[in-house]
């Protein structure tokens, strides 16, 4: 242990000098910059990149073929399923039978041909098919203010095949048209919508009526 | 031999210098590319945060300004919490403000959200949908969020590099781009469930997220960066902490792998809740355990900086070794320390002689060591409570 009496040594009063911490030494200057920074930053862009465009790049350049076959039924939470189209693509969701291993189905599923979008969502809902329009549209309205998909006209009804009552209004968007769809069944309101072209041709539109129709509930009978 | 107070101060410098402890951090630093490019991904990451909210705040704006309020007071406990374990060589708290922006901002919007949708998209494609619903997010998230959390440190390395200089700065760096990460997810999460029922009983359809999200936050995005980050600094090698890859690669793997598990117990534990909620605090506690053991394998350096810079002031008999002792030891060794006042008033003297003994670590880490009026008076604030004379300021 050193003696404080005898050691007469004593720290500096004035702290050393040290660089500020934007100056760069003369031999690691390129263009003005400090090169010892140039490496970590582009390793970051590098990550970035990757995330941003290439994984979304060859996500593109890989086409869906999980294609709807004859009989094939798509199960959404809280029991609700409805038929898809064959032909057409499962872009999201999962067939009646096939739940994940938690045992809970999804609440969306979306189905595609072409430019033609068909998705279904589920959720627990207090009110009629009418009521659930009113806020389907109202949330649409306050989200899009005006842009973007958003419901026009009036409500008309809808009976799906298991003869329940629902409501449908069309959408209207840039360059887009459809239809949407709304039915509460036992506390659990259903969307679904169907988006495409203005142009899409008659064969679609009844194809999608015949997916909104097929909505289904285990609690439902035909009256 | 014995070393004299020369040895000891010169000791003491070269502490100060490895550790940067005391050192202040500027972020304007133009002719520092780390800067323009934390600039460029910070900035997209927050333009992108606040075109969300802003969109969606007319339809859930109940939603969104509960859950902002809740994970505000949320993040502040934790960032006490972080602050608080990081009593040794201090870092900056602008430092730590950097960190938690880029945790916020950048590794959530600019980096992970885009690549995690498209790799779920992939894996759809690929092993088809009730597979990517089973395994899609233990599998996407992990690999995607972890990186780009950690590659934050990469850049506040290269903005900082005199003042994050040990694996324990790595830690509590990380522990901050987790923080931040945590709570702007949380955020999106609950945005994300006020809409799940069309839009009606938002506050209702939130709430249960926000909860949960708090609960399991608990051993989460900041444990698993707090360990990644501190992993990283094993396999760069800094100057106070020499490379170790081997210790590296562990702790760069182990979040990962625990944030893996996290995200597929729904999958992991099938249809039984009782077994998933057993399975969710296994998971917990193990991750608290881990960062337990990281934080107890990282901080001894830090406590060998604290030693140094202190030891000549017990030669300097302005401290004694008992009270260095305490300092540089764990919250055990504060607790006996104090505890050693023989009635309450000595034991509350004991706590304040140790605050006043941190408070010219800090001072003599400010000054670089050296004599300064600001030092001189930390010492004798040290003297004036052990005396018991009341502050005149």
């Amino acid at each position: 242990m050193p003696d404080a009496e005898t050691d007469k040594s004593s720290a500096a009063s004035v702290p050393r000098f040290e660089p500020d911490q934007g100056w760069v030494p003369a031999d690691q200057r390129l263009f003005g910059l400090d090169r010892r920074t140039i490496g970590p930053t582009l390793t970051v862009f590098v990550l970035v990149i990757v995330m941003s465009v290439v994984l979304p790049v060859v996500n593109a350049t890989v086409p869906y073929s999980d294609i709807v076959r004859a009989g094939d039924v798509v199960e959404l939470d809280g029991d609700v399923t409805f038929v898809p189209e064959a032909g057409w693509g499962i872009t999201s969701g999962v067939r009646a039978g096939d739940a994940p291993l938690s045992g809970e189905y999804p609440s969306t599923a979306t189905v595609e041909d072409g430019e033609v979008k068909f998705t279904v969502q589920t959720a627990p809902f207090d009110g009629d098919a009418n009521k659930l329009l009113d806020q389907i549209e109202t949330t649409s309205d306050a989200l899009n203010r005006g842009r973007g998909v958003h419901v026009t006209g009036e409500h008309t009804s809808i009976v799906t095949d298991q003869g329940k009552q629902g409501a449908t209004a069309r959408v209207t968007g840039p360059q887009t048209g459809g239809v949407m769809a709304a039915f509460v069944f036992d506390g659990r309101g259903v969307e679904a919508v169907a988006t495409g072209p203005s142009d899409t041709g008659p064969d679609t539109t009844a194809a999608i009526f015949r997916m909104i129709r097929s909505i289904g509930h285990p609690g439902e009978g035909k009256q | 031999m014995t070393a004299t107070i020369a040895d000891l101060d010169r000791a003491r410098d070269i502490a100060l210098d490895l550790s940067g402890w005391g050192r202040r951090f500027t972020f304007y630093q133009p002719r520092n590319f780390a800067f323009w490019g934390y600039l460029v991904l910070v900035g997209t990451g927050i333009f992108i945060s606040v075109s969300r909210i802003t969109r969606a705040f007319n339809a859930y704006g109940q939603a969104i300004a509960l859950a902002v309020t809740l994970f505000a007071i949320y993040a502040a406990l934790f960032w006490w919490f972080t602050q608080y374990v990081d009593h040794y060589a201090k870092l900056p708290a602008k430092l730590m403000v950097v960190a938690f922006l880029w945790g916020g901002f950048a590794a959530t919007w600019t980096m992970a959200a885009n690549a995690n949708s498209t790799i779920l998209a992939l894996y759809a494609k690929a092993f088809g949908q009730s597979w990517a619903l089973n395994w899609g997010a233990g599998l996407a998230a992990p690999f995607t969020e972890e990186p780009a959390k950690g590659s934050g440190l990469l850049l506040l390395i290269a903005l900082a590099p005199r003042l994050v200089r040990t694996a324990f700065d790595g830690f509590i760096l990380g522990a901050f781009i987790g923080l931040g990460f945590q709570i702007v997810e949380d955020i999106a999460y609950a945005m994300t469930s006020a809409g799940s029922q069309f839009g009606a009983n938002q506050i209702g359809a939130s709430i249960d997220t926000i909860v949960l999200r708090m609960v399991s936050g608990v051993a989460a995005h900041i444990v698993y960066s707090a360990i990644f980050c501190a992993g990283l600094i094993y396999l760069l090698g800094r100057p106070a902490e020499p490379r170790r890859v081997g210790r590296g690669l562990l702790l760069v793997t182990t979040p990962i792998l625990l944030h893996g598990i996290w995200d597929s117990l729904g999958a992991i534990a099938g249809a039984s809740a009782l077994k998933l909620v057993g399975l969710s605090v296994a998971v917990v506690v193990v991750a608290l355990v881990i960062v337990v053991r990281v934080y107890e394998s990282t901080v001894p350096r830090e406590r060998e900086f604290m030693r140094d810079v202190m030891t000549p002031e017990v030669a300097r008999h302005v401290i004694s070794a008992a009270e260095l002792g305490a300092m540089v030891g764990n919250r055990k060794a504060r607790k006996a320390y104090r505890r050693t006042g023989r009635n309450r008033r000595e034991c509350s003297r004991a706590r304040y002689v140790l605050n006043a003994a941190h408070d010219l670590a800090d001072a003599l880490a400010a000054a670089r060591g050296a004599d300064t009026d600001r030092v001189r008076f930390a010492r004798a604030e040290i003297g004036r409570i052990r005396a018991g004379v009341p502050t005149q300021w």
